[in-house]
C-alpha cells in the first residue's frame, strides 16, 4: 500500500500518459466532474459516482461500427490501453454484470476493442458527495484509492495495479485501512432489500398493469433513466453517409421510447407507457435475474437521481414493495 | 478516440460481402432474390435462421433464409418492402453486391423431426421461413413420416412462392392445402376461401408423432395453436418463429427480448413450452 496527497494526484495520473489512455474524473467550468485527460486538470477523485455512466469509457453513447468506404470496410485504428480512475465499488458491479453481457453468447468486439487491457482503479474512502463514506470495493479492480480524510491510500490488487503503486514513493503504514475496513463492514444498504424484495414481487407476478401504467403517467420520456445507468446496454444502429464512405455508428437507445420495439409492421410489444416502464425496472429486476442469475441493478443511485419525476428504479421498487408485499 | 481491434478477434459486425444473382418478383411488394457469398463459401445456415441484411447507407434487417441448406451455391431471401431498407433492396438488379451477417438464431431441431409426421403451417409472410424446412424435406424426404404443407394468405395476390406451392400441390411428397381469406371477381385461384385455422380440424393427426411448425403474423398464433391443441397436440410438438425488431442480430442491441428470452439468439424458433407462460411472447 502506498499513499498520495490529493495535490500530486495530477502528476501522478500525467505519468502514465505515455503508456495509457488515462481517464480521470476532472471538473468542468461548469462544474460538473466527467472523465477526462489528466492533462485537462486535476482529478476530481472526490465527489462520489460521477453523474454520467462510468462505464461510457467502454460502450460510449456512439461508436463506430465500421466505415464503408472505396476502399472496402475499413477499421478503426489502434490505441493505448485505456486507464480508468473514478469507478465507485458499485460502479465496479455495473462493469463486472456488463462485461458478461458483453463477453457472453457472441463477444462484441466493440467493447473489448476498449475494455482489454483497460486498467480500473475504484475510489472509496471518505470521498463521497459532500465527504460521505463510500465503502471499499475490496478488490474487484487493479487498484483502489481509498480517501482517509487527508490523504489518499493506494491498494493494489492486481499485478498490472502492482505495477501502478510501485512507482509512488511514499508507503503507507500497514494499518492505514484497519478503520477503513472497519467502517465499510458496517455499512448496511436498506436500497439491497428494497430492490431484492421488489424483485421477488416481479418474479411471482404480483404486481399488475394498472401499477405500471399509474407510474408511467409521470413519465415524460426523457430517457434520462436509461442514459445514466452503467447497466443499460441497448443500442440503435444507424448509417452516416458521407461522399466517399458510409459510417455505420451504434447509439444508445431507451426502452422508454415509444419506437424502441415498434416493428416495420406496425405491431409494437411495448406499445403503452405502461409496458415500457414495467420493461425497464422489470428487465433489471425479474428478466436479467432470470437469464443472468443475478439483478443488474447495482444501486449506483444515477437513475433515482436524474429521474425528473421521481420513478428511478429505488423509488418504484419502494413503491412496489409498500403495495403488494 | 481510436479502437483497438487485433485481427485475431472475429468482428462480429462486420458484414461479408453477397452478390446477387437473381430477383423475381412474387407479389406486387414482395420478391425474391437469390444471391451467392462473393468468396462462394455455403452461407452455412440451418432451416429457421435469419441473416442481418446489410445495405451501406441503409443500416441491417433480419432476414429469414428462404431456401434449404440442401440447395447449395446459393441462397434465396424473399423480401417485403417495408421501409428503407426494404425499399432500397427492391431497387437492386442481378449483380449488384449487399453485406450478409450471420446466419444467426435458432433452428427447426432436424434430428427430432426424424420419422415424425410433420404440419408445416404459415401464414403470409410466414412461408419464407418455412420454405427453407419444406425444401429440406423435399429434398430428404425418406427422413420424415408424412408431411403437410398449410398455407394461409390474405387473398390470391398475396401468396407468396406460388410456383412452388403450385409444385408442391402436385408432388406426392405433401399434403399441401393453401386458402385465402377473401376472394373478389376475377381472381383464378385454386385453393380453398376461409381463415388458416379452419384448415387444421380436418386434419387426421397423430399427437404423439407430429410435430407442428406455425410461423406467421402474431395475430394466427393463437387461433392456430387453440385448433392443434384440441387434437390433442403437446406444446412441447408445436414450434414457432417469432419476430421482434432486431438490430443487431446477436443478443447485444436489446431491441428483440421477450421478458428474459433473446428472440435473435434464443429465437427466432422456439418450442412453444419454452415461449407461453412468458409474457407478451405470442
Ligand atoms: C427473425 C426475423 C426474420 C424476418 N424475415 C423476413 C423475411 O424473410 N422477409 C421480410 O421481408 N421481412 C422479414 N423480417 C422483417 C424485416 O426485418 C423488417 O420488415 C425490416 O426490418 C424492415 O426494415 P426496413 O429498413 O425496410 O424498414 P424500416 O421501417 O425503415 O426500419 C428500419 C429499421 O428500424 C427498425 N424499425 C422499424 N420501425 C421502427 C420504429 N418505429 N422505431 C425505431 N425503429 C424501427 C426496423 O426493425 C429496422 O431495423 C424478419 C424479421 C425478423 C425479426
Ligand atoms: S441504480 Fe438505476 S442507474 Fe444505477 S444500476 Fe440501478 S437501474 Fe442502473
Ligand atoms: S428518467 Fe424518469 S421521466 Fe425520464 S424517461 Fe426515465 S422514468 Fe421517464
Ligand atoms: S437483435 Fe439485438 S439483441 Fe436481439
Amino acid at each position: 500500500m502506498k499513499t498520495v496527497i490529493p495535490d500530486r494526484l495530477q502528476e501522478f495520473f500525467i505519468g502514465f500518459t505515455d503508456e495509457f489512455e488515462v481517464k480521470v474524473p476532472v471538473l468542468t467550468t461548469e462544474g460538473e466532474r466527467v472523465f477526462a485527460s489528466p492533462f485537462d486538470g486535476p482529478p476530481a477523485l472526490s465527489g462520489g459516482a460521477l453523474a454520467a455512466k462510468p462505464t461510457a469509457v467502454f460502450f460510449p453513447q456512439q461508436d463506430g461500427v465500421i466505415s464503408i468506404g472505396s476502399e472496402g470496410l475499413l477499421h478503426a485504428s489502434s490505441a493505448k490501453p485505456l486507464f480508468v480512475a473514478g469507478f465507485t465499488p458499485r460502479d465496479l458491479l455495473c462493469l463486472r454484470f456488463i462485461d458478461r453481457f458483453f463477453a457472453e453468447g457472441y463477444r462484441d468486439d466493440i467493447y473489448f476493442s476498449r475494455r482489454k487491457g483497460a486498467l480500473i482503479a475504484a475510489v472509496s474512502g471518505f470521498s463521497g458527495a459532500s465527504g460521505g463514506f463510500v465503502p471499499l470495493s475490496g478488490g474487484a479492480c487493479d487498484l483502489e484509492f481509498v480517501f482517509d480524510g487527508a490523504v489518499w491510500i493506494v491498494v493494489p490488487y492486481s499485478e498490472p495495479g502492482k505495477r501502478i503503486a510501485a512507482r509512488i514513493p511514499d508507503d503507507a503504514a500497514d494499518d492505514a485501512l484497519a478503520a477503513l475496513l472497519e467502517k465499510s463492514g458496517g455499512c448496511v444498504d436498506e436500497d439491497a432489500a428494497i430492490i431484492q424484495a421488489a424483485s421477488k414481487l416481479l418474479l411471482n407476478e404480483m404486481v399488475p398493469d394498472r401499477f405500471w401504467d399509474s407510474v408511467a403517467e409521470s413519465c415524460i420520456q426523457c430517457t434520462g433513466c436509461n442514459l445514466v445507468c452503467p447497466t443499460c446496454t441497448c443500442f440503435g444502429v444507424q448509417d452516416w453517409r458521407y461522399p466517399d464512405r458510409v459510417e455505420r455508428s451504434r447509439m444508445w437507445d431507451s426502452c422508454q421510447l415509444e419506437g424502441f420495439m415498434r416493428e416495420a409492421s406496425g405491431h409494437n410489444p411495448l406499445g403503452t407507457e405502461g409496458l415500457r416502464t414495467r420493461r425497464r425496472i422489470h428487465h433489471k429486476l425479474a428478466a436479467d435475474r432470470t437469464k443472468w442469475g443475478e439483478i443488474s441493478c447495482f444501486l449506483c443511485g444515477r437513475c433515482d437521481a436524474a429521474c425528473p419525476t421521481g420513478i428511478g428504479i429505488v423509488a418504484v421498487s419502494r413503491m412496489i414493495v409498500e403495495r403488494f408485499s | 478516440m481510436a479502437r483497438t481491434t487485433s485481427p485475431a478477434e472475429e468482428l462480429l459486425y462486420n458484414p461479408c460481402e453477397a452478390e446477387i444473382i437473381s430477383v423475381a418478383d412474387l407479389t406486387p411488394d414482395e420478391k425474391l432474390f437469390s444471391l451467392r457469398m462473393t468468396d462462394n463459401r455455403p452461407l452455412g445456415h440451418l432451416p429457421g435462421q435469419f441473416v442481418q441484411l446489410s445495405i451501406p447507407g441503409y443500416t441491417e434487417a433480419p432476414i429469414s433464409v428462404a431456401s434449404s441448406p440442401t440447395r447449395t451455391g446459393f441462397f434465396d431471401l424473399a423480401i417485403r418492402r417495408a421501409g428503407t431498407l426494404t425499399a432500397e433492396m427492391h431497387r437492386k438488379v442481378p449483380g449488384d453486391t449487399v453485406g450478409i451477417r450471420g446466419p444467426f438464431g435458432s433452428s427447426f431441431d432436424l434430428t427430432a423431426f426424424q420419422g415424425k409426421d410433420l404440419l408445416l403451417i404459415s401464414g403470409g409472410c410466414g412461408l419464407a421461413p418455412l420454405r427453407s424446412l419444406i425444401q429440406y424435406c423435399q429434398d430428404c424426404r425418406d427422413e420424415f413420416a408424412r408431411v403437410a404443407v398449410i398455407y394461409g394468405a390474405r387473398n390470391p395476390d398475396a401468396l407468396l412462392f406460388k410456383n412452388d406451392l403450385a409444385e408442391w400441390r402436385n408432388s406426392p411428397a405433401f399434403d399441401c392445402s393453401v386458402t385465402v381469406d377473401n376472394v373478389s371477381g376475377g381472381d383464378c385461384f385454386y385453393g380453398s376461401v376461409g381463415l388458416l385455422p379452419a384448415l387444421i380440424p380436418p386434419l387426421e393427426v397423430i399427437p404423439k408423432n407430429t410435430i407442428a411448425v406455425v410461423v406467421g403474423p402474431p395475430p394466427m398464433y393463437r387461433a392456430v395453436i387453440e385448433e392443434l391443441k384440441k387434437k390433442g397436440m403437446a406444446s412441447s410438438r408445436i414450434l414457432l418463429s417469432l419476430e421482434r425488431q432486431m438490430r443487431c442480430g446477436v443478443g447485444k442491441c436489446g431491441h428483440c427480448t421477450i421478458e428474459h428470452l433473446y428472440c435473435c439468439t434464443d429465437g427466432p424458433v422456439f418450442r412453444l413450452d419454452q415461449v407461453e407462460g412468458v409474457r407478451g411472447a405470442i
